[in-house]
């Protein structure tokens, strides 16, 4: 797929920006705080209806209209996919406070003119991200990674996000009545129908974050050492909170070793459940905690909990990682993701590179200017042009990026 | 000291309070009451005033109502074999609109969600137990709404009339008439798909 033409109504610090984007690779060149990194948050806010930099959709304002009586931020994108051509549009509208409360925001997104719930709009147009804080993702607590898995499989699963939300609101009602019939008692049997809903889309998730893992391992398995000039060998581990018999004599499924021996890499490489093998195994286990969960006051298994690990030479990354592993395993990750989802829908996603360039060395800058030569559609940012090689992106577009205002450039050789 | 007289500041106050009304808009109801003939600030008075002291609860199926029993439930032609069980005294006025329902209704005040610290127990479920047991049915309707909590709170009265005799139904869930296909989200779709019936 590809973005043909974006417009922007006081995003950040473009008070109005109206583009045309080519096919093939887009460099954007500008100093630090000129709109970079901005414009590819535009880009990826309209496929994901979120900003990976922040929650709070009031700092996507312009700073310049943030006093005016309603401000807005208007973004639209207009788009070719296999089945044609189509029209995003996402609008933010700032209402003034409310008796005394804060003032919020109203989002309203349209697909071809039509307005559309986030759970319709999701998967118009679908977009791999990545950034140089992507080495929190695996630095970081497993939340971030189960948010990365959930974005993922959003873009490109509308049964997912509709499970995903269900499951979500279902959690949140489960632990309310667990804390109630711990505080003041009463029948347990309440918690079936919480139960119920719980195994039917948990299990569903968990089945998609298994086929995905497994499939983006096999992906990086390729990638990664192509990055790395064969040295290192990346392995993608999920780890489920519920217990799929996956694990030997004596392991926890709540106490991952820091260090596999290749045998034990091995057991990972989780059996092939069907849905209903997950969901029995769900159920079981949800069963034999209930009385744990009712004297804790929280569900205690479930996708919720899961997480997804790096092992590069069966060293877990997260905790023994460099910081050149981490954001090199990162990398590998989104690669991997942009051939999964172009395998899933049958759709190249548009790549989003936000100064990938830096902290990487000779070879691996190579490696990425030949993947960045084969997408369909990709932006990248960086400060220095020196990073890539001359006469770079061939057949593709320089764009200069200067206080928020965008200008081609044709490159000098 | 304020710049407004008292009982202007009281009455935008209160209407502020009312859901969905801002500041701006409890204003121009206090301004279009202050400056209008007194009649419509009469009327207002008195109904607020009956509101709570002429509005009960039916005893038996706990609608509101001008008296107890209500008119559904003391109107004998009505079909006292089959009740419908619904959130609130809303959905009751949405299905007599559809004049196709004549049975008797059961209204629970709510549906439930621990989240929002609403319980079984919060809700007239008891009552509704109490009721079959009294006086049997031949047909429960559950027409609680098709969202979780309406779910949960209906799969909760199933297991509390579980070995009781008396058939439970619920509401079919679908596309809307006058809809277009194209148009519905994909999980109403997936349901009505699901849920097909012969043609």
């Amino acid at each position: 797929m590809q973005l043909v033409h974006l417009t922007l109504y006081n995003f950040r610090n473009y008070a109005r920006l109206d583009v045309d984007l080519p096919a093939g690779a887009i460099l954007l060149q500008g100093a630090n705080g000129q709109g970079k990194s901005n414009l590819l948050e535009a880009v990826y806010y309209l496929a994901t209806t979120r900003s990976p930099y922040t929650s709070v959709d009031q700092q996507l304002l312009s700073w310049m209209v943030v006093d005016e009586e309603m401000p807005f931020v208007r973004l639209e994108g207009r788009m070719r996919r296999e089945d044609g051509r189509h029209k995003l549009e996402i609008t933010l509208i700032q209402k003034p406070a409310n008796n005394g409360g804060t003032a919020r925001l109203r989002k309203e997104l349209r697909v071809d003119g039509l307005k559309r719930r986030a759970i319709d709009y999701l998967g118009s147009l679908n977009v791999v991200l990545f950034r140089p804080e992507d080495i929190d993702l695996i630095g970081q607590g497993p939340s971030l990674r189960r948010r990365y898995l959930d974005i993922t499989l959003s873009q490109i699963d509308p049964r997912y996000r509709s499970d995903l939300s269900r499951y979500n609101q279902t959690i949140t009602q489960r632990n309310a009545l667990l804390r109630q019939l711990q505080e003041t008692g009463g029948d347990p049997d309440q918690l079936a129908f919480w139960d119920e809903t719980l195994v039917t889309v948990g299990s569903y998730l968990i089945l998609r974050r298994l086929q995905t893992i497994t499939r983006l391992d096999e992906l990086v398995a390729t990638l990664h050492p192509s990055l790395t000039g064969g040295i290192e060998r990346l392995r993608l581990v999920f780890v489920p909170r519920v217990d799929l018999d996956h694990l030997g004599e004596g392991q926890n499924v709540a106490q991952l070793p820091l260090r596999f021996d290749p045998q034990f890499a091995q057991t990972f490489a989780l059996p092939s459940l069907g849905l209903e093998e997950i969901a029995e195994r769900f159920q079981r286990q949800l069963y034999e905690r209930r009385s744990l969960d009712l004297i804790r006051g929280v569900t205690s298994v479930g996708p919720h909990r899961d997480d997804l690990r790096f092992l590069v030479d069966g060293v877990d990354m997260t905790a023994f990682g460099s910081r050149g592993q981490q954001r090199t395993a990162a990398l590998s990750l989104k690669l991997a993701e942009v051939a999964f989802m172009r395998e899933e829908t049958g759709e190249s996603p548009l790549l989003l590179l936000d100064d990938v360039m830096s902290e990487l060395d000779e070879r691996r800058r190579a490696c990425v200017t030949g993947i960045i030569g084969e997408q369909e559609q990709v932006i990248v940012t960086t400060t220095d042009l020196a990073d890539f090689p001359a006469g770079f992106p061939a057949g593709g577009a320089l764009w200069q990026v200067e206080e928020g205002r965008i200008s081609e450039v044709s490159r000098l050789e | 000291m304020s710049a407004i007289a008292k009982p202007v500041e009281r009455l935008i106050e209160a209407f502020s309070r009312l859901p969905g009304v801002g500041p701006k808009t409890a204003s121009r109801f206090t301004f279009f009451l202050l400056r209008g003939s007194d009649n419509l600030s009469v009327e207002l008075a008195e109904a607020l005033q009956q509101l709570h002291t002429d509005v009960v609860t039916c005893q038996q199926c706990y609608n509101i109502a001008d008296e107890s029993p209500c008119a559904i439930c003391g109107d004998s032609l009505r079909d006292a074999t089959t009740i419908c069980v619904v959130e609130e005294p809303l959905d009751v006025v949405a299905l007599e609109r559809t004049h196709a329902y004549h049975g008797l209704y059961h209204v629970l005040h709510g549906a439930i969600s621990p989240a929002d610290n609403i319980f079984p127990d919060d809700l007239r479920i008891r009552e509704l137990v109490r009721r079959l047991e009294a006086a049997p049915v031949e047909e429960l309707i559950l027409a609680t709404n098709p969202n979780l909590e309406g779910e949960a709170t209906a799969a909760y009265i199933q297991r509390q009339l579980a070995g009781k005799k008396v058939r439970v139904t619920r509401l079919a869930r679908g596309l809307p008439v006058g809809g277009d296909l194209e148009y519905a989200d994909a999980l109403t779709l997936s349901r009505a798909l699901a849920e097909r019936q012969t043609a």
